[in-house]
């Protein structure tokens, strides 16, 4: 290629106190192209991009833009320059109409010409494929449509090159095929896209060329046709990771844990049941009512008909402390809302739905402080969760060690059932692989395990038996082996499936 | 395991107590904010034409410079640290009670009911069990706002403030109604509080066995301040109750979700404080006057707020925020008999301290808490062995 590239940065370092994020760090982005970066948490990727979006100034190396050495101080600048980003957490404004968020800042003038915005949105809006009502307001919004403001922000100040931070993070299967469709236009525009991610299969689907950091390095730049998911990963982590783990032989026994028409909420009529031994997937598209089908297990919502049934025992109006001492472990989708309280510490966390205990307090109600910090240390290192100490609060982890220290204080109770919603979601690699074989192995423990997953990889590497839920009813059972295309209509709502062998 | 050549922290912090450095970052942003808080009020002083150092001199002079005067500054600090702790409790858990100042005025309502009926009991029993039936009074008044917001959902801070009005007329009804003055005392017209109570009901003077005149009601309640504040420390800290209260507050979802009972937890923090409110009025109806008047102390709820906020809702920074605001108030006094400011400067300069705590206290958690994850990062680099070096030696620490 003769021109040069859109953008090139060179020997790029930026340190944190005691950490070397980026460590001479070079990488090109050419016109037109979809250019990965994948890499664990905490490998770098996010905080390149922000030395290039002037979030953070480098403390080494040189950026080039269209063959021109810049200094970039600010987003504003970078946008100025033609960079955008979209962050993982969006950032607009709920009560504003899409068109409004748009032009935010870049009104042009005092007076506002609502009719005029809309247009121009609905304008750019179609010479991307972008479907978007540009007077809807942005709090009805999709999470996939709010996705598609923020890019459209960004077109609307006229970038040439798009920095996406985990841009499918939040996104369901069909958003995300939306969001590549998108992608792919804009590249036919010209525009150039950069992908942080470290979902592989989507790397290896929407990418031109990936660069793969680790620890702060590019430790390789490739192209989807030259690699594989397998070497990515390899390369990502520095070892050989196993995608598909063995699926331990048990002997499946009684029913543990039996749902009978579960109603309220987004459930409307919902069986099912989870022997132990066993693994269920419970497949679907999101909002199909696996929030409600969770709490309601957990007794955190209320029901409007139906049996919850746990080894013999109706659970179905007891509280939620007692639901967990009958033996159920939760792992919840939403780990920050539901698993932990970021501002307390890690002993502390660590012990939450067991301080009644008699282990961890007395009768007249005073903590054995001792105890539950010893039980915060076993925690630490059984489960190799890497902190400072046990005394830092929770909100200091990383996303992967917080699940693991959620994973370790639920599966420490020895139960009977596991009931895990979503339990990778947003985790790297090798946290996967950490998350997929604990749960594994409480299936080789005899344990019951309900798994409710929004990837179907996940479904797929788990389960002994896959359902599908669809509009709060499941839909389907099928074996582990059928193909995924009968599951993806199940997820559907078509009910004729055929029953698991 | 991967070799490293990047400068990675060589050098493994020793783990510091996080306790330790959260108070060393808390008493330093106290410090800065007082500092700003008196550099600013010296504008105002030099805008009179008076001199900083003589007018603070004034200040400190009033309050520590003799013995009487720092038991004023103790007396007036003793009802505040249990307004503020009834606030700090709610707060850890969440909620704003705002009723602090209605549950005490019912409090001291319930309290001279108790002194003035049931002085036929022995000895200092009566001092005991007015202050009880004080205690008791605010528990039954905070009980409508918890069990309101438990049950129907209505917000506290609603609740609590419409309480606060019934419980101002409640005290001029109980004076001029089943509590009105009975003896005749000459021409003195002095029906407007209710009889004197009996010598047994009251707190007995501490003052007098440090040489503070007896007119300063420095009385035993001061200790018993100081243990309730411990006490509090203690059922935060180191007690169920306090966990789940500290939980519910950071986190309801997953309080919920670890089985936690956020609507028990709810009712019982403001038993809590409620108690904790009636012993707020103690100090002028039983170590102060010996009978409750018309023109009691209002307010001390309400002060109690922006005390607990100075100590930040922390049991010992709300008895030094307590003393500090003792300081500020017997200042009112000292700049009026020593200087030209008028006292209002002092109720200024309390309006710039809260407010320069706000800042600096932000400034100071958002920078402690970038550190903390800073150092978090630095451990997730580091490899495995070292991280288990360092939970090794904890595991040593804790046996």
């Amino acid at each position: 290629m003769s021109t040069p590239p859109l953008v090139v940065m060179r020997g790029v370092t930026k340190r944190f106190p005691g950490v070397v994020a980026n460590d001479d760090v070079s990488i090109e982005l050419r016109a037109g192209e979809v250019h990965a970066l994948v890499g664990e948490n905490g490998a770098g990727k996010s905080t390149l991009m922000r030395v290039l979006y002037g979030i953070y100034p480098p403390d080494g190396g040189s950026i080039e833009v269209r063959g021109r050495e810049v200094r970039i101080h600010s987003p504003r600048d970078a946008i100025a320059r033609g960079i955008g980003m979209v962050h993982q957490h969006f950032v607009l404004v709920d009560p504003f109409t899409v068109a409004e968020n748009v032009i935010l800042g870049q009104e042009g003038s005092q007076l506002l010409h609502p009719d005029e915005a809309n247009r121009r949105v609905a304008e750019l809006a179609d010479m991307y494929g972008f479907q978007i009502d540009p007077s809807a307001r942005v709090e009805q919004l999709s999470v996939g449509e709010e996705q598609r403001v923020e890019i459209l922000k960004a077109l609307y100040r006229g970038v040439d090159l798009l920095i996406l931070d985990e841009p499918t993070a939040v996104l369901t299967p069909p958003e995300t095929s939306a969001l590549f469709a998108n992608l792919r236009r804009l590249r036919e525009t010209g525009k150039t896209i950069v992908f942080i991610s470290h979902k592989l299969d989507e790397v290896l689907e929407i990418a031109d060329h990936i660069t793969v950091l680790r620890r702060g390095k590019v430790v390789g730049a490739t192209k989807p046709a030259e690699t594989s998911k397998a070497k990515l990963a390899e390369m990502m982590v520095g070892r050989p990771v196993l995608f598909r783990l063995e699926k331990p032989k048990t002997k499946i026994g009684e029913a543990v844990l039996q749902l009978e028409g579960l109603r309220g909420g987004r459930l409307r009529g919902l069986d099912l049941e989870v022997r132990a031994g066993e693994i269920v997937g419970v497949a679907g598209v999101e909002g199909n009512g696996q929030r409600d089908l969770a709490d309601a297990i957990m007794g955190l919502r209320p029901l409007e008909g139906g049996h919850i049934v746990l080894d013999g025992r109706e659970l179905t109006s007891i509280s939620t402390s007692e639901i967990r001492n009958a033996g159920i472990a939760f792992i919840p989708e939403d780990r920050q809302d539901q698993g932990l309280v970021l501002d307390m510490s890690l002993w502390e966390n660590g012990v939450l739905g067991r301080q009644d205990d008699e282990d961890f307090s007395r009768r007249g109600g005073i903590l054995l402080i001792k105890r539950i910090k010893q039980l915060a240390v076993r925690l630490l290192q059984e489960f190799d969760i890497r902190a400072r100490s046990i005394e830092t609060s929770a909100r200091t982890l990383s996303g992967g060690n917080q699940q693991k220290l959620i994973l370790a204080r639920e599966l420490e109770t020895d139960p009977r059932l596991l009931l895990a919603a979503q339990p990778t979601r947003g985790l790297d690699v090798g946290a996967i692989e950490f998350v997929w074989s604990e749960i594994l192995e409480q299936k080789a423990a005899g344990r019951a395990v309900l798994l409710i997953s929004a990837e179907l990889d996940e479904i797929y590497a788990l389960s002994d038996r896959i359902v599908t839920l669809y509009e709060g009813r499941i839909t389907g059972a099928y074996a582990p082996d059928a193909p995924a295309e009968e599951v993806g209509r199940g997820m559907l709502g078509d009910v004729a499936a055929t029953k698991a062998g | 395991m991967a070799t490293i050549e990047a400068p990675l922290p060589t050098t493994r912090e020793r783990v510091r107590p996080e306790w330790l450095e959260n108070i060393g970052g808390q008493l330093l942003a106290l410090v800065a904010a007082l500092v700003i808080a008196l550099l600013l009020g010296s504008f105002i002083i030099l805008a009179y034409g008076e001199s900083p150092a003589v007018v603070y001199g004034a200040i400190l002079q009033f309050s520590f410079g003799s013995k009487d005067g720092f038991g004023y500054v103790i007396s007036i600090a003793t009802p505040l640290i249990f307004s503020a702790l009834a606030v700090a409790v709610c707060f850890k858990g969440g909620m704003f009670n705002i009723g602090v100042e209605g549950q005490y005025l019912v409090g001291m309502v319930v309290a001279a009911w108790a002194a003035l009926k049931l002085d036929f009991l022995p000895g200092p029993l009566l001092m005991w069990v007015t202050i009880l039936f004080g205690m008791l009074g605010a528990v039954a008044f905070a009980l409508v706002p918890a069990v309101l917001k438990v049950k129907t959902g209505a917000h506290e801070v609603v609740t609590t403030i419409m309480m606060n009005g019934i419980a101002i007329s409640l005290v001029a009804w109980a004076i001029n109604g089943p509590l009105h003055f009975t003896q005749k005392l000459g021409a003195f017209n002095i029906n407007l509080r209710t009889d004197p109570f009996n010598a047994n009901a009251r707190i007995p003077d501490l003052g007098h066995r440090f040489g503070v005149p007896e007119s300063a009601h420095l009385s035993w309640l001061f200790p018993m301040a100081l243990v309730t504040a411990a006490i509090v420390w203690f059922v935060l800290k180191r007690m169920r109750l306090g966990y789940e209260a500290r939980a519910v507050g950071a986190s309801a979802g997953s309080a919920q979700a670890g089985g936690i009972s956020i609507g028990s937890v709810q009712i019982r923090l403001f038993i809590l404080s409620g108690a904790l409110a009636g012993l707020v009025g103690m100090q002028q109806l039983l170590a102060d006057k010996g009978y409750l008047p018309v023109q009691y102390e209002a307010a001390l709820g309400f002060t109690g707020i922006a005390v607990a906020f100075l100590g930040q809702n922390s049991p010992l920074g709300i008895v030094l925020a307590a003393i500090l605001w003792g300081v500020l108030a017997r200042g009112e006094t000292a700049v009026q008999i020593d200087t030209n400011v008028p006292r209002e400067f002092v109720i200024i300069l309390q309006g710039i301290l809260i407010i320069s705590v706000v800042v600096t206290y932000q400034l100071a958690q958002r920078r402690l808490l970038a550190r903390q994850l800073r150092k978090a990062a630095a451990v997730e680099e580091l490899s495995d062995s070292a991280a288990v070096e360092d939970i090794e030696g904890l595991a040593k620490e804790d046996r």
